[in-house]
């Protein structure tokens, strides 16, 4: 079905079993921690966020340690996830900002509307600065760079979503 | 490579006399021996002479002046009315075929040839091996002015046309190491205007990149009427590369085979990723509301589960499987189908999907029921930023509920038969 495949995606990279045998374990084991910390039936709803927020936490961990540091986006998601406290954000912001003045394509923030933005040389600038926005690491790279990424970011997520979406299956019936 | 000569000698005698007279108007120029030069073209014009001979003289003359080249013009002449292709040149060596002993003789004078008109070297194995006297002519003939040339343009049209396939190979071989050489080189005038002419009978292979493999460059043939200064050429490159991504990622986006442009694509890309996003934040949801009341056991549930081989596909597919082994999840799945395919095509923003599915979910699960109001509140409340107001949601939703619930039993009815 894919013949034409961009030779950056070679099969050892995304072999299904082992990324999602890698991404099940791990996340596994991070729900089980998630469980044994809290009480078993908490009532809140705030609690419950809570607890939404660390499982998704560990859902994009284990994901990003699955593909370790072979790709951009699990590198800064792990980037991201590791320096996530208020002091940190400043950083990131910088980091940010840095990181944009030195990519060529990524549209000027303070041009006035998205037709400015649509005449851009490149000609894709308004879905390619969203799509720079969803994949993390999206910022730094060039156009071909970034379908790269997005294409394993695709993969992985869909990985995710499919072992993510089996444990819910099995756990709510029980 | 003999073998192959005498094949192309009745095709390509005329192309090579026209190459030949091009290239001694412009060797006359070059040495004004305007006398002998007519003295040959009137040769040239009167009979069907042996190609190689010719050749060979214009190459020699090309080399150099002086008594020694009119000596063996000489000799090329007392040649020509022989139909034996016994090469006699003894400076040029003995070979079997004319056309082997040009391809011969042409090496050493080819190198030379290379030099006058190119900038960088082409090695001289090579060019014996791989050059035939067509490529080495259509070398020369680039050499030459372009004007003249051009006339030639149609003959040789016509002609190549007649040529063989392995021919034409034989040319983008020696066309590639033009290419090579010339890619880097400022000659780059002269590749538009020899593919223009080779257009006849490569115009297939020009239709796309070649690659050689060279360790330094990756060279990109210039396509007819493209500029070919070297920005608009990496420009290409840059342009294939990302159309080729976009190839790729349209195979891996569900629904993608109909939208044609790099605007739709990434639109359907973002939307794609966004969906998938929001997937992912409403399992954790779910998994955060529905474990508490479970115990973990990781080696039941490896003994439980078995997850789907297909990784690219929506939700639906990645159920199939699982029918099959969980019986008591059979409830379950066909809302899931239901749910997903309703969704899917309600066209509404993907964060409704999601959350639609787990309410559909909860609400046909007969463990869970309590939850469904539970899950409405924490829904809005808790990742409010993808989910929409919930006005709109109510009347949506108790469309899709009527709608699940009616396909609901026929689906159950169906996947029990299966």
């Amino acid at each position: 079905m894919n013949t034409s495949k961009p030779p950056t995606m070679d099969l050892q990279n995304l072999n299904p079993s082992s990324l999602k045998s890698r991404f099940a374990t791990r996340f596994l084991r991070a729900l089980t921690k998630i469980n044994a910390q809290k009480p078993i039936s908490p009532s809140s709803p705030t609690e419950i966020f809570q607890r939404y927020r660390r499982i998704k936490v560990a859902a994009d961990k284990s994901m990003a340690y699955s593909v370790r540091s072979r790709r951009t986006w699990s590198r800064a998601t792990l980037w991201r996830l590791r320096t996530r406290s208020p002091r940190s954000r400043l950083a990131t912001l910088a980091r940010r900002s840095s990181v944009k003045t030195r990519t060529t394509t990524v549209v000027d923030k303070t041009s006035h509307g998205k037709e400015n933005k649509e005449e851009r040389g490149a000609g894709l600038g308004v879905e390619e600065e969203e799509l720079r926005e969803l994949v993390p690491g999206g910022e730094a790279m060039d156009l071909c760079n970034l379908l790269d990424e997005t294409a394993h970011y695709i993969k992985c997520l869909t990985t995710q979503v499919q072992v993510m979406r089996t444990i819910a299956n099995l756990y709510s019936l029980d | 490579m003999n073998r192959a000569l005498p094949e192309m000698l009745p095709c390509s005698d005329m192309t090579v006399l026209q190459r030949q007279r091009a290239r001694l108007k412009w060797q006359a120029e070059q040495f004004q021996q305007q006398s002998y030069f007519c003295e040959l073209s009137g040769v040239f014009t009167s009979q069907n002479v042996h190609v190689q001979g010719f050749q060979q003289g214009g190459l020699v003359s090309g080399c150099g002046g002086g008594d020694s080249v009119l000596s063996n013009m000489e000799m090329t002449r007392q040649l020509k009315p022989d139909p034996g292709l016994e090469a006699a040149w003894p400076e040029l060596g003995k070979v079997d075929m004319g056309f082997g002993s040009c391809g011969y003789g042409n090496g050493p004078s080819f190198d030379m040839n290379h030099a006058i008109s190119r900038t960088s070297s082409c090695p001289p194995a090579v060019a014996a091996a791989a050059v035939e006297v067509k490529g080495n002519a259509e070398k020369m003939g680039s050499a030459v002015g372009r004007e003249s040339f051009k006339k030639r343009k149609v003959e040789k049209l016509q002609n190549s046309k007649v040529v063989a396939e392995d021919e034409s190979k034989r040319i983008k071989a020696s066309e590639e190491e033009e290419e090579e050489s010339k890619i880097t080189g400022p000659n780059t005038n002269k590749i538009t205007n020899h593919k223009k002419e080779n257009s006849g009978d490569t115009s297939k292979d020009n239709s796309k990149v070649s690659e050689v493999q060279k360790p330094d460059y990756i060279h990109v043939r210039a396509r007819r009427g493209q500029a070919t200064d070297s920005h608009s050429l990496a420009e290409r490159v840059r342009r294939e590369k990302i159309s080729e991504r976009m190839k790729y990622l349209q195979d891996l986006v569900p629904g993608c085979n109909k939208i044609t442009g790099k605007a739709g694509m990434l639109d359907e890309i973002i939307n794609y990723v966004q969906s998938l996003q929001r997937q992912v934040e409403f399992l954790s949801m779910k998994l955060a509301t529905v474990n508490p009341r479970l115990d973990f056991n990781i080696d039941n549930l490896y003994a439980k589960e078995e997850f789907p081989s297909c990784t690219t596909n929506f939700p639906t597919v990645g159920m199939a499987p699982e029918m099959a082994n969980h019986s008591p999840y059979l409830q379950f799945n066909p809302i899931q189908q239901v749910v997903s395919g309703c969704g899917v095509e309600m066209g509404m923003g993907m964060g409704m999907n999601s959350s639609d599915m787990a309410l559909r979910r909860t609400i046909s699960a007969p463990v869970s029921i309590p939850d469904a109001s539970f899950l409405n509140t924490t829904c809005f409340t808790g990742p409010q930023q993808q989910i929409q107001p919930s006005a709109p949601w109510e009347v949506e939703l108790q469309n899709l509920y009527n709608v699940a619930f009616t396909d609901t039993i026929e689906e159950s009815d169906l996947k029990m038969e299966m």
